[in-house]
């Protein structure tokens, strides 16, 4: 039994390549103009105003190279993530994902657990509460951020949605802050992955796994407990 | 607290390390690698403009997104800006390519007038008292610029709808170009585009003739097209079989530029 379904699996690593371009190029178009403000307007809530993002953390080279890719990508991404969610919900992989009952409490003793408050780790099924909420939350914002991003793509044509968000100005600056979460939940997935469970990566990759190199079976926390139990 | 499971507590043996906790080395020697690893990544994205083999596939994308955009477009969709929206006035920026601000100079090249020509039954020389003198319209409006800002002004001028009637345009008549005076400026549009009814051709700003920094004497405005695609210092509008490019849409910005 694999431990993600090759569409998963698929799916993931697309998303992955799809949403590091998605992020550098729209993060090259931002410094064409690192404001929020209409031109002869202030802006209420950026505080980081005309500051430009370091050029190496962006994609694309040039404003117009990186609008290419940018709408290029996108559909990599829309398409890639409508076949994961249509799988998920087709194959029932949904249940590992949405909060259960009792989600609170249950974040809070992982919390417990990392923060070395509590010293075994909380029972789980395939994934624990905070991965569930990481995990249910990343096609929640990248809904968002998709949607954000066709108001401020077509702001006349599709006027009554950008209208919704606000107008132009505002639904550019949701699109930022979702942009934002993303990163921050990548970041934190990846951090997690790297100091908790690197044997998840083989999972993602070859479907490979076995309830022995578990967090959980490890009582792993961050850079603690790498190694499987012995047998 | 949860009550650990039997399981568990047979694995727990207090008082003895785990085997990892043992090995400390690994712990740094792995963040070190993984450290290597994410900084050379970052280094190899640094600013880049991706694979040269990318190309096609972008231009692809491109046609494809401008097909997409084409069936978008309704002449019923008109921009209205936010009720709040302050007009940029003297904020409103000032783009051309010419090393200062293109002016029209009558002593050298005559009186200006703007040229509609191409497939057209019946050429057009209008001077600025003729554009005047049409039927003028006036909205204020959105400007949505491809680095992201937007603006507003209000615009009166000409409908080209209106012009293009005068001028008898003929069915073949696909494409529009418009020639500027700023250098070898110009940008062609679809006709589609070209025919919305807020697409102008502007002669005054927030109530005033424009001037030299905004495109005098005339200029082409529609805010179904991102700015670069609105050319300035009108001089010739073409209709056209065929698209004719334009001065940002060859050195790499979209050719459709719709809004």
């Amino acid at each position: 039994m694999k431990r993600h379904h090759v569409i998963v699996r698929i799916t993931h690593w697309v998303n992955a390549i799809a949403l590091t371009i998605m992020i550098g190029s729209g993060l090259r178009i931002f410094n064409a103009y690192p404001r929020f403000a209409r031109r002869g307007e202030t802006f209420c809530c950026y505080p980081f105003a005309g500051r430009a993002i370091p050029a190496n953390l962006t994609f694309g080279g040039w404003l117009g190279g990186a609008r290419n890719w940018h709408f290029a990508m996108m559909w990599v991404l829309v398409v890639n993530g409508l076949v994961y969610l249509a799988f998920i919900y087709l194959h029932g992989e949904w249940r590992d994902l949405v909060p259960r009952r009792g989600v609170v409490r249950d974040v809070g003793e992982m919390v417990k657990f990392y923060l070395t408050i509590r010293k075994d780790h909380p029972r789980q099924g395939k994934h624990n509460a905070l991965q569930r909420m990481a995990y249910f939350s990343m096609p929640i914002v990248g809904l968002i951020a998709v949607v954000t991003g066709i108001a401020i793509w077509k702001p006349v044509q599709l006027a009554p949605l950008t209208n919704l968000m606000g107008g132009y100005v505002w639904a550019r600056y949701w699109h930022f802050w979702s942009m934002l979460l993303l990163v921050i939940l990548t970041l934190g997935h990846i951090f997690m992955v790297f100091t908790v469970d690197p044997y998840s990566i083989l999972a993602m990759i070859t479907g490979r796994y076995r309830e022995r190199w578990s967090p959980e079976a490890r009582n792993a926390r961050p850079f603690v407990h790498f190694l499987p139990r012995d047998e | 607290m949860s009550e650990p499971s039997e399981r568990r507590d047979s694995l727990r043996v207090r008082g003895v390390s785990h085997p990892a906790e043992r090995v400390g080395i690994d712990r740094r020697r792995f963040l070190a690698a993984t450290g290597g690893a994410l900084g050379a990544m970052v280094l190899a994205a640094c600013d880049s403009l991706g694979p040269r083999s990318a190309t096609s596939l972008l231009r692809f994308a491109e046609h494809e997104n401008e097909s997409l955009e084409r069936t978008l477009l309704r002449h019923t969709s008109m921009d209205v800006p936010r009720a709040g929206a302050k007009a940029a006035g003297s904020h409103f920026p000032s783009y051309f390519i010419s090393d200062t601000v293109p002016v029209w100079d009558e002593a050298v090249r005559g009186a200006w007038r703007l040229e509609i020509g191409g497939l057209v039954s019946k050429p057009l020389q209008l001077s600025l008292a003729d554009l005047a003198a049409l039927p003028r319209v006036g909205y204020k409006l959105d400007h949505f610029c491809v680095e992201g800002w937007t603006a507003v002004a209000t615009r009166t001028g000409v409908r080209l709808a209106d012009i293009a009637r005068l001028a008898g345009v003929q069915p073949d008549a696909r494409y529009v170009d418009f020639q500027s005076f700023d250098k070898d400026y110009h940008e062609s549009w679809d006709i589609e585009s070209a025919m919305h009814p807020q697409t102008l051709v502007v002669y005054a700003q927030d109530g005033h003739y424009l001037n030299a920094a905004w495109g005098a004497p005339a200029r082409i405005y529609s805010p179904v097209k991102l700015g670069y695609k609105n050319t300035k210092y009108l001089t010739r509008i073409t209709f056209l079989p065929a698209r004719n490019g334009g001065y940002w849409s060859d050195r790499g910005y979209e050719w459709y530029g719709g809004v």
